[in-house]
């Protein structure tokens, strides 16, 4: 067996330990690489720089743990940043699954800022219904949601002052990993009640909400870990997705690589195999 | 540090490492890490699904409240359950109609509004663009959305992709390349896809990996490397066991 037909048979278990290896090597040993900022991810950033303080913000989290890498360091940069503008934050999930770590999320960064339960912010839970659950909050919030996630009423609130429905709302921004996510936001919320919308979204995502995007339906686009990094960098507080940018580099660049071997190898082999039928013939 | 944080780290590190032994292949390990996940998120939705519909939005409003009407969507929700009875399964089929009317009704208008409306808008977008005072412009920029130069991209774009998925007339002569053209706009589009598949796919392993790194830390009592160990230690054992048994089978 030539060296070729012996990489094109490789055992695909090397190639998993390249990969991996990729991967941890620039966790244990960052290099440091720049990160541009795309104009999808400044759209949400300066947006929530352009409102006054006291605005009202609302953050919907619509993953749950299986998309936390990509979506969970997305959560802590907007709502840092939010919380540093003194927006008023109303949080809440549509995905029941992930629940308990939107509201650790929420509870843990408004911790960090010093926010108070109630009156900086509020954690609405989940309601069940999906994109049923926006109609409502755009007719009546209080009717979406009675309580928050603590079982407190909603009504007289002071976070909620001067908010009835979705319209009273100055941004909103869906985290979504999927249905109900950023296009439910828009189709039945935004469409309808007029508010201005913004959207993050896994990797895999990102390319089904770029017409959104070009056609001003949503103002800004946080796309995976590397949108998550851009907004670290924007918010000048690197943390977790800054950190993975190198790995992920890396990794790129070891698939890429891979992708040519391969393709090198094949016709390689390829007209080799033609070469000795045509000896043989 | 706590010990709910303790015992978290070393829950998820271990359920990590027996994930990933599926890698080398399937066993055991994976097999109970995988139960343990579908286990664990059916049963953390039935607990939230019954506490929040059933306690707050059902029985605390109609018991401490007297909102009564609440138990006509009640009512309607239980008619779905006639399903489990054969001879009263009919029942259910108003319930259903329901569902299907007002999902319908809902959906069909907004999603023509947003996704087709919108999007035709912005694909028929003016080529040429007039500004005052410099008259008609044409701008070249591929990196803005919205220039000119895009706008005839996306056009060329979209029709040639319809024409590609349109069967009544045969592909051949110019409409051989205006299809082919169709075909490399998708072939982009698919590369662009599965490009971004990619990333996703390694930002889980990332995160992954910096909860192991993070992990490994003495103030957990180093989790990821005792239990890294038992892993491999565990995969020999089992390697070796079945290797010393197939001898004996055959």
């Amino acid at each position: 067996m030539s060296f070729t037909e012996r990489m094109l048979k490789i055992d695909r278990r090397i190639i998993f330990l390249v990969i991996g290896l990729c991967t941890l090597i620039p966790l244990l040993y960052p290099v440091g690489l720049p990160i541009k900022i795309s104009q999808e991810v400044r759209g949400v950033y300066d947006h929530i720089e352009s409102l006054p303080e006291g605005a009202t913000f609302l953050l919907s989290l619509d993953f749950d743990p299986a998309s936390k890498p990509e979506l969970h360091p997305q959560s802590i940069s907007l709502l840092r940043h939010a919380f540093r503008k003194n927006l008023r934050v109303i949080a809440l999930t549509l995905w029941v699954s992930g629940t308990g770590m939107a509201d650790q999320v929420v509870t843990q960064v408004a911790r960090e800022m010093g926010k108070e339960n109630g009156k900086d912010y509020v954690f609405l839970g989940w309601s069940p219904g999906g994109t049923a659950v926006i109609i409502n909050m755009g007719q009546d919030l209080y009717g979406a949601f009675p309580a928050d996630y603590n079982g407190k009423p909603t009504k007289g609130l002071p976070v909620l002052q001067g908010v009835q429905s979705l319209r009273d709302v100055n941004y909103a921004v869906s985290l979504g990993a999927g249905r109900p996510g950023v296009e439910e936001w828009y189709v039945f919320g935004r469409d309808k009640y007029k508010f201005e919308l913004g959207g993050g979204c896994t990797g895999v995502m990102a390319p089904g909400l770029y017409p959104l995007l070009r056609s001003g339906q949503i103002n800004g686009l946080i796309g995976g870990l590397r949108g998550a990094a851009e907004y670290e960098i924007l918010i000048d507080q690197k943390g977790k997705a800054v950190a993975g940018m190198d790995a992920q580099s890396a990794t790129h660049l070891a698939i890429i690589v891979l992708v040519i071997m391969c393709n090198l190898f094949y016709f390689s082999s390829r007209s080799r195999a033609r070469q000795q039928g045509q000896a043989g013939a | 540090m706590s010990i709910e944080l303790i015992i978290g780290a070393w829950v998820a590190t271990g359920l990590t490492f027996f994930i990933f032994t599926f890698l080398y292949k399937d066993n055991p390990l994976f097999k109970l890490a995988e139960n343990l996940y579908v286990g664990v998120s059916v049963g953390y939705t039935i607990v939230k699904t019954y506490d929040t519909v059933i306690i707050q939005l059902i029985w605390k409003p109609i018991v401490e409240q007297g909102e009564w009407t609440l138990l006509i969507p009640v009512a309607i929700g239980m008619l779905m359950l006639t399903r489990y009875a054969p001879k009263a399964a009919w029942i259910s089929r108003y319930a259903f109609a329901f569902i299907v009317g007002v999902g319908s009704g809902l959906a069909i208008p907004r999603t023509i509004s947003s996704f087709i409306l919108k999007q035709i808008e912005d694909t028929v977008r003016p080529l040429l663009m007039l500004v005052p005072g410099e008259g008609v412009t044409f701008t070249w920029s591929l990196l803005n959305p919205a220039s000119s130069l895009n706008a005839i991209i996306i056009l060329v774009g979209v029709c040639s992709v319809l024409f590609y998925f349109f069967f009544s007339v045969e592909h051949t002569g110019p409409g051989k390349v205006v299809a082919r053209t169709g075909v490399m706009f998708l072939m982009i589009a698919f590369g662009a896809a599965f490009g971004y598949t990619v990333m996703a796919r390694m930002s889980l392993l990332i995160g992954r990996l910096t909860d192991l790194i993070e992990f490994s830390d003495s103030s957990y009592g180093s989790p990821s490397l005792w239990l890294l160990g038992l892993t491999i230690l565990t995969l020999v054992v089992m390697a070796r066991r079945s290797s010393s048994k197939q001898p004996k089978e055959e």
